[in-house]
């Protein structure tokens, strides 16, 4: 028991010591992730659309994104850098990373959420003259929003995760006291970028959870 | 009186290796006329190409042979979503929007089409009133809390928002209990009567068929193999008609 | 009575596994040096004393290694004296290679029961390092020479560097320098591609690094002198040496064999040429120690 208040103090001393280096990090960090988890957004949604539109790419797409999770993520960021444009050391070639491994959750997710509304549904919005756009927008998006948005819930925790490791190649955000502590055997170090991250994920979690509920439309 | 469906040597081949291209045909040949106020009743086996044929007016799928003209105009000259919004459609599942409220789902295509709010909600009520609902009660209600034969009931209104000229109908009462059946069967009877309308109705429940088709038609393989009165097939020779009539 | 037998059983097991390895742990720092120097001693252990060797290479910076050697989960490493002597003993700097060798040699003994083997035979400090162009456009020799340029410049460190005490801090203090920003922190070995790519302007490697000749880089002369000396030597546990005194007696054969342009042909070998390290080693010994 002494040991953990002793530890607990000795982070809470360090933070209290170190506030405005931790707030920066963790500036950093957010932004790591927002980026990260919007651009993944603003491609994913529209490609996990166009593969409920066209099925034959759904194998080959899938299939892709399926690639990018499974490689480590330290290993990612090295094969990053030597590219040409994305490549590189910084938040840009982490950024990229981080986009690449946030895919596959948004693409599936959003191509379930409109697959699995209901054929009946579809069906009588076709035959009732809805355009393709139309039946988007006023059914399948709105039915689909759930799921949706519990893949990107995945995706955004992960990214908090991951980003911790974009500090190895010189990206900043809470990773980088991780990195200092493990260099120096510090404990406090370690666990002062730890724990602020780990509370950041369910922070995001909590928060997009609740949007979750909120927005989707569930059946009852 | 233009005819509010006309249908001339409709066909539908699947794309695949026969000759010119095309597969297997499911409808061959088919050809009927649809006046305002009439019912032609589509009977037929599961798989004698009834639906498709129906699928074919609405060009929900495209045909490979033949002419369909709806209320004088043809169809393969519309864009195939302003073509829809000038049919109804009521199909066996009814598909209502599940997040939309009954008036929603009701008034969707005057909606889509841009009428003004209020006529699109005098419509409803009226719709709603016609099908045997009550606008004050039902109108607020989500799909889930009715029942099957209210839910269809909201189908039928659905489809008759825009006042088109010419119903389509697949198999509507075929996933209701036997006797909200009998009871929305009896009422689509007098709106029958009431609508003027054209309609094409496919079931596979004979008896449905002679109650409420002003002209019945059995489809066999992808043929129209009979085309007549309620009487003439009761009278009828033909193999498919007498097999019907024995089941019935 | 049968369960204090089994009891007994299993205690004596378990000593008897923790007891029994036979072999010698040979670790080392992650950097390239440090691997090559791992492989070096590992050999030669392995050609003289006839003792299987397991090696521990790339195992994180100066204080892991520090933590594996007193928890006896390595054996030996290389290490320098200047090193051990501000961040691990945190001594104040000094000057004297002799004096500073003694009392790491002798307070090592005496805290953690290491040995300190005589010096290999070369320096290797760090090297604060800038691009040729930048030297020679604004006229860079020393490091006093960078304080009026640096408020428009951006550094990049490994993480150990930013955190010893003989690192960054008590530089930046030293030579009273103030850059534009915090210095951006990366793995070590990605601040020589950093500087090549100007994303950063000064980083600080190792005096005897390969690359520094072949990136064109210059190292800039010490000249208020904060950095103690680095002489590499092996550090072994006590125990060990006195158990295995063959593992003794090969490594004294090493000690003064290694000059500082020779480490820094093996190193190029290694880091430009990307020639295998075991091999590098193996030619170096035959040639060296024969």
């Amino acid at each position: 028991m002494q040991g953990i208040y002793g530890g607990g103090m000795s982070l809470l001393a360090f933070f209290a010591r170190n506030s405005r280096e931790l707030l920066g990090l963790v500036g950093q960090h957010v932004y790591l992730v927002a980026i990260s988890t919007g651009a993944a957004i603003a491609i994913g949604v529209p490609l996990g659309i166009l593969l409920t539109r066209r099925p034959a790419w759904r194998g080959p797409v899938l299939g892709l994104a399926n690639v990018f999770q499974t490689v480590p993520s330290l290993a990612l960021f090295g094969f990053l850098i030597p590219l040409p444009f994305i490549g590189g050391i910084g938040a840009r070639t982490a950024i990229v990373a981080l986009v690449l491994y946030a895919l596959l959750p948004i693409v599936r997710n959003t191509y379930e959420g409109i697959a699995g509304v209901d054929p009946a549904v579809r069906e009588a919005g076709r035959g009732m003259g809805m355009t393709d756009g139309q039946l988007l927008r006023l059914v399948e998006l709105p039915l689909g929003l759930g799921v949706m948005l519990a893949g990107v819930r995945v995706a955004t925790v992960v990214s908090v995760g991951t980003a911790t490791i974009a500090a190895a190649i010189g990206a900043g955000g809470l990773g980088v006291y991780i990195f200092r502590g493990v260099a120096t055997v510090d404990d406090t170090l370690i666990l002062a970028g730890a724990l602020p991250a780990a509370l950041m994920a369910l922070a995001a979690d909590a928060l997009l959870g609740l949007a979750e509920r909120k927005l989707a439309w569930r059946s009852p | 009186m233009i005819p509010a469906l006309e249908v001339e040597g409709l066909g539908y081949a699947l794309p695949g290796k026969g000759g010119r291209g095309r597969g297997r045909s499911l409808v061959q040949d088919v050809s009927f006329t649809v006046g305002a106020g009439e019912t032609l009743v589509l009977l037929g086996r599961s798989g004698s190409g009834k639906t498709t044929t129906l699928k074919l007016v609405n060009r929900l799928l495209e045909p490979t042979a033949g002419e369909v003209r709806v209320a004088g105009e043809r169809a393969a000259d519309l864009a195939a979503t302003r073509l829809r919004r000038r049919i109804g459609y009521v199909i066996q599942e009814v598909g209502l929007f599940p997040h939309f409220t009954v008036e929603r789902n009701v008034g969707l295509v005057p909606q889509l089409d841009g009428w003004p709010p209020q006529r699109i909600a005098a419509r409803v009520r009226e719709l709603l009133a016609l099908v045997g609902l009550d606008p004050a009660t039902f109108a607020t209600r989500y799909p889930h809390e009715l029942s099957g034969g209210q839910r269809q009931r909201v189908g039928v209104a659905r489809a008759l928002a825009a006042d088109p000229p010419l119903l389509l109908l697949d198999e509507p009462f075929g996933a209701l209990d036997p006797i909200t059946r009998v009871e929305l069967q009896r009422e689509f009877q007098t709106l029958e009567g009431r609508l003027r309308k054209g309609m094409v109705f496919v079931t596979h429940d004979v008896r449905e068929g002679l109650l409420l088709g002003t002209r019945i038609g059995v489809m066999h393989e992808g043929r129209l193999a009979f085309l007549g009165t309620p009487d003439d097939f009761r009278r009828s020779d033909h193999p498919e008609c007498r097999a019907f009539m024995a089941a019935a | 009575m049968r369960r204090e037998i089994a009891l007994s059983g299993w205690i004596l097991l378990l000593a008897l596994g923790c007891a029994y390895p036979d072999r010698i742990v040979v670790g080392s720092k992650n950097f390239t040096e440090s691997d090559l120097l791992g492989e070096i001693v590992a050999q030669q252990i392995e050609r003289r004393a006839a003792l299987p060797v397991e090696r521990r290479f790339h195992l994180g910076g100066t204080f892991v290694c520090h933590h594996a050697i007193t928890a006896g989960q390595i054996d030996l490493y290389v290490e320098y004296t200047g090193t051990a002597y501000t961040a691990v003993l945190k001594f104040p700097p000094a000057l004297d290679p002799d004096s500073v060798y003694r009392a790491v040699a002798a307070e090592y003994a005496r805290r953690f029961s290491l040995s300190w083997g005589k010096p290999l035979g070369f320096d290797n400090t760090f090297a604060i390092l800038v691009r040729r162009a930048d030297a020679e456009r604004y006229g860079l020799k020393r490091i006093s020479d960078l304080a009026p340029v640096v408020p428009r410049w951006h550094a990049g460190f490994g993480y150990e560097f930013l955190e010893r005490a003989d690192g960054f801090a008590g530089l930046a203090r030293i030579y009273g320098l103030r850059f534009a920003a915090p210095p951006t922190a990366m793995d070590l070995g990605l601040t020589y591609r950093a500087l090549g790519q100007r994303k950063v302007d000064v980083i600080a490697g190792n005096s005897t690094d390969g690359q520094i000749a072949a990136l064109d880089l210059v190292a800039l002369q010490d000249d208020r002198h904060y950095f103690p000396p680095y002489q590499a030597a092996v550090v072994s546990r006590a125990p060990m040496l006195s158990r295995y005194p063959t593992v003794a007696k090969a490594l004294v054969e090493l000690e003064g064999k290694m000059p500082d342009a020779e480490m820094r042909r093996l190193n190029a070998l290694a880091d430009v040429e990307h020639r295998d390290i075991a091999i590098i080693a193996r030619d170096w010994l035959r040639a060296n120690v024969p």
